[in-house]
């Protein structure tokens, strides 16, 4: 994740002008600044990410940015206060899950962590018409295509991670073993190991073992690849835009009968239904977790 | 009950004699004899025969911690002509320069992890890579450097569990930012007792606190208690 300088340790009166020194070599080579709600492109202490988990103190911003750093950050430098912070946010969430050590349920999902995925989830799907109604100026479809795929993936990769505490062993035994003695470092030490790898590998690995569901999971990848090929295509259209720019400027109301937005419909369409065929069905020990987790 | 003791160093650093007769009063079970300066070496070696060490089960020698590439191999040669060989002897990763010098020392030589400043031995992955240059060599595991470098307490437990079986003393004191070793505070305890059973009982404990003499004995009840098994 581009866009956060880390206070690490003692903080100096010069941290506020490392963030500005980010800021201003960005531009020198001529690349977007990060996001335009203020929650990236400045620094953050990791204070608030660990110990600001729910409540009123726990802002949209310090959420974004909690999760986003669990699920899809990586670390420019030195890697070791990136993985201290992830190390005491998992910390958190898995220390305080009693049902995860102490419940009667056989499952062993951090439900605390599966809960602010889902809840991350669910406030990106909120935003999203928080922006319709702030920025007129454009960018709906843009981030409506994003939405019901980079963003959706995103949920599936968290959702995934937490699934792992539970799927990755060979038998129940091996599980309860496991989970004896309230192991929270080592469950640490296995979400890190999932998280490790970018979110497409995430999903490939936890759907590998579904062979009977191949075609699903075919539909599923090939929809991500064309969505991925149409935000990276160089190839003008007509009007002199490529299909990004085209997707970000197209305004609302002239979406319908718009051959871009409806290719993009159709890949986000896709997609859904093969999530559909994966997670919602009592058929897989995933589909299983999804009901069990998921929805209540 | 385990056995515990301190750093010389930690008593009166660079003061070997002031310390061991401030540690005498102690009565504890376990000793590190400390050259954290090169200057110490020397002095600390010839020492040796005319210093009664008796009252200690076990005594353990820590190598001079910053020394130039040009003195390692005198320093190899004066800690193995000169430590008695069933002493362990502490040494600091990121002082290697010549992996081949020390890998006469086999078992006794115990390789530290770090603090954070440290641009090696701070981290399972970081320990791997240096305990296969050294593959015999054992583990002088430092809670306090552990923790700082993660205080959730992950990177411990990863230590503890991939080297278990090198484990030959532990080093336990408070890391603060500057990475100087403070007493033990509470969250330092609440921290180490998290990872406590991971330690068997035999380990030795030495601790690296730097306290005055009145503070000693309190130190080594917290380090005991950091370090219970009945929590």
């Amino acid at each position: 994740m581009i866009g956060l300088s880390w206070l690490d340790g003692i903080s100096r009166p010069q941290d506020e002008q490392l963030a500005r020194d980010i800021r201003q070599a960005l531009d020198q080579i001529k690349k977007k600044q990060p996001g335009r709600e203020g929650v990236f492109g400045t620094f953050v202490s990791s204070h608030d990410l660990i110990h600001r988990i729910g409540g009123e103190t726990d802002t949209n911003a310090n959420t974004t940015r909690r999760i986003l750093l669990l699920l899809e950050s990586i670390a420019i430098g030195r890697p070791d206060a990136h993985g201290r912070v992830l190390n005491n946010i998992l910390y958190r969430y898995l220390e305080e899950d009693r049902g995860l050590w102490f419940g009667s349920n056989q499952s062993k999902v951090p439900r605390f962590l599966f809960n602010d995925v889902a809840r991350y989830w669910r406030t990106m799907a909120v935003d999203f018409a928080y922006k319709q109604r702030t920025r007129p100026d454009g960018g709906f479809l843009l981030r409506n295509t994003k939405l019901r795929m980079s963003r959706k993936l995103l949920f599936l990769t968290g959702m995934l991670t937490c699934f792992d505490c539970h799927t990755r062993f060979e038998d129940p035994s091996q599980r309860r073993d496991f989970y004896r003695g309230k192991p929270v470092e080592a469950v640490i030490d296995r979400l890190r190991e999932v998280l490790n790898q970018p979110p497409l590998e995430i999903l490939a690995s936890s759907l590998l073992k579904y062979e009977s569901f191949d075609g699903s999971i075919k539909k599923l990848f090939t929809a991500y690849d064309e969505f991925v090929g149409m935000l990276a295509d160089d190839t003008l259209l007509p009007n002199g835009l490529t299909k990004r720019k085209h997707l970000d400027t197209l305004p609302a109301e002239d979406i319908e009968g718009d051959d871009v937005a409806s290719d993009a419909r159709n890949i986000s369409h896709r997609f859904r239904d093969a999530i559909s065929e994966l997670f919602l069905t009592k058929d897989t020990e995933l589909g299983r977790l999804t009901l069990e987790y998921g929805v209540f | 009950m385990r056995k515990v003791g301190f750093s010389s160093g930690a008593i009166a650093y660079g003061d070997f004699m002031g310390a061991l007769s401030m540690l005498h009063k102690a009565q504890l079970q376990c000793l590190e004899l400390s050259a954290l300066r090169i200057s110490e070496l020397e002095p600390l070696l010839a020492a040796l025969p005319q210093i009664d060490l008796s009252a200690y089960s076990y005594i353990s020698f820590h190598a001079p911690s910053s020394f130039p590439k040009e003195m390692e191999a005198w320093v190899a040669d004066m800690l193995y002509r000169g430590v008695p060989e069933e002493w362990p002897i502490i040494l600091h990763p990121d002082t290697i320069f010549d992996f081949s010098l020390w890998t006469r020392f086999g078992r006794r030589v115990a390789i530290e992890n770090m603090d954070r400043r440290k641009p090696v031995g701070r981290t399972a992955y970081e320990l791997q890579k240096l305990f296969t240059l050294l593959p015999s060599a054992s583990l002088c595991f430092d809670v306090g450097h552990a923790r700082q470098c993660d205080p959730s307490m992950t990177e411990a437990f990863l230590i503890l569990s991939r080297f278990a079986h090198k484990l030959v003393q532990v080093h336990i004191s408070e890391v603060n930012s500057a990475s100087q070793h403070d007493p033990i505070s509470h969250g330092a305890m609440l921290a180490f007792r998290q990872i406590a059973a991971m330690i068997p009982e035999w380990i030795p404990v030495i601790i690296e606190s730097r306290v005055t003499s009145t503070r000693i004995q309190d130190e080594a009840g917290r380090a005991l208690e950091a370090l219970s098994l009945n929590h």
